[in-house]
């Protein structure tokens, strides 16, 4: 380790080149990570490629990470069972007298959803195909629609359960427990936040409205969705009784979306599960993959203690624990427009962990505002995949709805920065509930 | 050759689903023996889950291949189909460039795993190695399948059915 021939200046300058160069040629980021592993491996006499094999084996043989395509497997069976409807009606219900009803029953569908599901590409996904056409033929702004579907779905990745959250407690040994707690308070500000600028959206516009619902009919909804909505507290209820390990609640949560499209609406069958588990399996490959190269470029960075090296100017800057918050969160949504978040966490969590100990900042505080930036960074372009994903369902490119996508990002950087400057924000409910995940 | 890879495809597709469906079920085996003592706690379902869950991931990483959706960043304006052709191509040697060195030094890491025993069920590593040169070689198959395919609209513009899987249809590359 003492005696590696590249400084680290001159290996970073090979590593971070190199994979720049092979982005802007649209190599894929997975293969892009482990080409730009190569050249270090061949010029360190110390290193051979076989660090890739070593490398990639270790991030795949990971108990954790099976947690990804469970939880993903979840929100297909949710929205081909018939769960994700339930759900719609009872957001109807609850918001459908706001101004701008249709896209607040948007939003609000997104918390629930949430709450189920730990992944917002599958949630942009489902209610892009829900609500962008419906919404447009009621009147509202086709660039605005395609928007609050995009910004609304970031929240699966805030409330819990969520995979962000389970990668960032493997990665860097946090209790996932305590970043579940974490994530609810400032999930639902956010939502909350959203939920404030449609409605000024609304006044402004004009948007339509439904009338409001009768008591007995939000009493039906809810009773309809009342096992769907259970969910969330199976999962988080179970892990902080100690019944399950994060990945074991994953896989209950798809036994229990299972049994209930199968068995409670009965909307399942064979050809519908096959097409869930395919989909499944793609999708979670292909992100997948991508941690494992992550994971050699990451080691490689570490090899070299290029972290240190990069930080070294920082800690020099002498910032307070609110000044680093900020630093750590603009590093996260910068990279979050070019990397998607679970490299993203491997690569650049790792390297910020040491910052964020060096002021005292609680390692679930520090969890939480890195993983809210980066939620923040799956609707920012030229990398925004929830935003691709509405774009792409609305058939526009994705600079059409640029402008009120970021007119929408602004309450909630505000809800971020209210994070950092107090953490008590995500701290008090673990604080509450579990003090010991805390220590 | 065209119908042998189609083939092979499907059955990676069928491998595909398979092996999500199956990973639930050693999972549940040991929340069930832990919680209930109904079945005994075998020790090896975790190493069991594990082994299915690499060769999962190598599955959809090949599919991905094939299909195009290894997620990319696009930092390009709007081009034109065959700029786009001309941009997949380079990009697609440098994807086979890795695919070399995953069948190359993969076959090494692989005659490593021979020699190897699992920690729990003692089964031969190779039986999980093997997906790595498995991986190069397939994307080889499906690389060259693609290269072609941009070849000819590089040189003659797209034809009829070429625009569907051209860039602006979005790779679903992340779960996130």
């Amino acid at each position: 380790m003492t005696t590696a021939m590249l400084t680290p200046g001159v290996a970073a300058l090979w590593l971070f080149g190199t994979f720049f160069l092979l982005m802007v040629l649209r190599v894929p980021v997975a293969f892009a990570l482990g080409l730009a592993s190569l050249p270090v491996l061949f010029i360190e006499p110390r290193l051979s490629p076989m660090v890739i094999f070593n490398t990639t084996f270790k991030a795949y043989n990971s108990f954790i990470l099976l947690a990804v395509p469970f939880f993903l497997l979840t929100a297909n069976l949710m929205n081909v069972g018939g769960i994700t409807d339930r759900l719609v009606t009872l957001s109807r219900t609850m918001v459908g007298n706001f101004p701008g009803a249709l896209a607040q029953i948007n939003v609000l569908l997104s918390v629930f959803f949430a709450g189920i599901s730990g992944s917002s590409t599958a949630d942009a996904a489902s209610q892009g195909k829900i609500f962008i056409e419906a919404q447009v033929k009621e009147g509202y702004d086709l660039s605005f629609s395609i928007a609050i579907t995009a910004v609304s779905a970031v929240l699966a990745v805030i409330i819990p359960p969520s995979i962000l959250m389970v990668v960032w407690g493997g990665v860097l040994q946090v209790s996932i427990g305590a970043l579940y707690l974490a994530g609810i308070l400032p999930g639902l500000l956010i939502g909350l936040a959203q939920m404030a600028t449609v409605h000024v959206y609304a006044k402004l516009r004009n948007y339509p409205t439904y009338r409001r619902a009768t008591i007995k009919e939000f009493l039906t909804a809810a009773a309809i969705s009342v096992p769907a909505l259970f969910t969330p507290f199976i999962i988080v209820g179970g892990i902080l009784l100690g019944w399950f390990t994060a990945t074991e609640s994953a896989a209950v949560a798809v036994l229990y979306a299972g049994v209930l499209s199968f068995f409670f609406y009965k909307e399942m069958d064979g050809p519908k599960l096959w097409h869930a588990l395919l989909e499944t399996g793609k999708l979670s490959a292909i992100a997948l993959f991508c941690v494992g190269t992550a994971s050699v470029f990451g080691w490689l960075l570490a090899y070299y203690q290029i972290p240190k090296a990069l930080l070294a100017n920082v800690t020099s800057w002498g910032l307070g624990p609110i000044g680093v918050g900020f630093f750590i969160v603009f590093v996260f949504l910068v990279v979050g427009c070019f990397l998607d978040a679970i490299p993203a966490i491997i690569i650049v969590g790792t390297t910020l962990q040491p910052l964020a100990d060096s002021v005292g900042m609680h390692p679930v505080s520090f969890a939480i505002i890195s993983i809210v930036a980066l939620a923040f960074g799956l609707v920012t372009p030229p990398y925004g995949l929830c935003l691709m994903i509405s774009c792409a369902i609305a058939k526009v490119r994705l600079r059409y709805a640029l402008k009120d996508t970021m007119i929408m990002l602004v309450p909630m950087l505000l809800v971020l920065g209210a994070m950092i400057i107090w953490p008590r924000i995500p701290l008090l409910l673990p604080e509450l509930i579990r003090p010991e995940f805390l220590k | 050759m065209r119908k042998f890879i189609d083939g092979y495809a499907r059955l990676l597709n069928w491998l595909l689903g398979a092996s999500v469906a199956i990973l639930v079920v050693p999972v549940t085996l040991q929340m069930i023996a832990r919680q209930t003592g109904l079945i005994p706690a075998w020790i090896w379902t975790e190493e069991m889950a594990r082994f299915f869950f690499i060769w999962m991931v190598m599955f959809g990483a090949m599919i991905g291949v094939r299909e195009g959706t290894h997620f990319d960043v696009d930092v390009w304006p709007e081009l034109k189909p065959r700029t786009n052709a001309v941009l997949r191509i380079v990009s697609m040697v440098f994807v086979l460039v890795f695919a070399l060195v995953f069948v190359w030094y993969g076959y090494r890491f692989l005659q490593f795993g021979w020699a190897q025993t699992s920690e729990l069920a003692d089964l031969p590593m190779g039986w999980i190695f093997a997906a790595w040169p498995l991986t190069g070689l397939t994307w080889f198959l499906f690389g060259f399948q693609r290269l072609r395919r941009d070849l000819r609209i590089a040189i003659d513009g797209p034809g009829p059915g070429d625009e569907m899987d051209a860039r602006g249809q979005i790779g679903t590359g992340s779960v996130v």
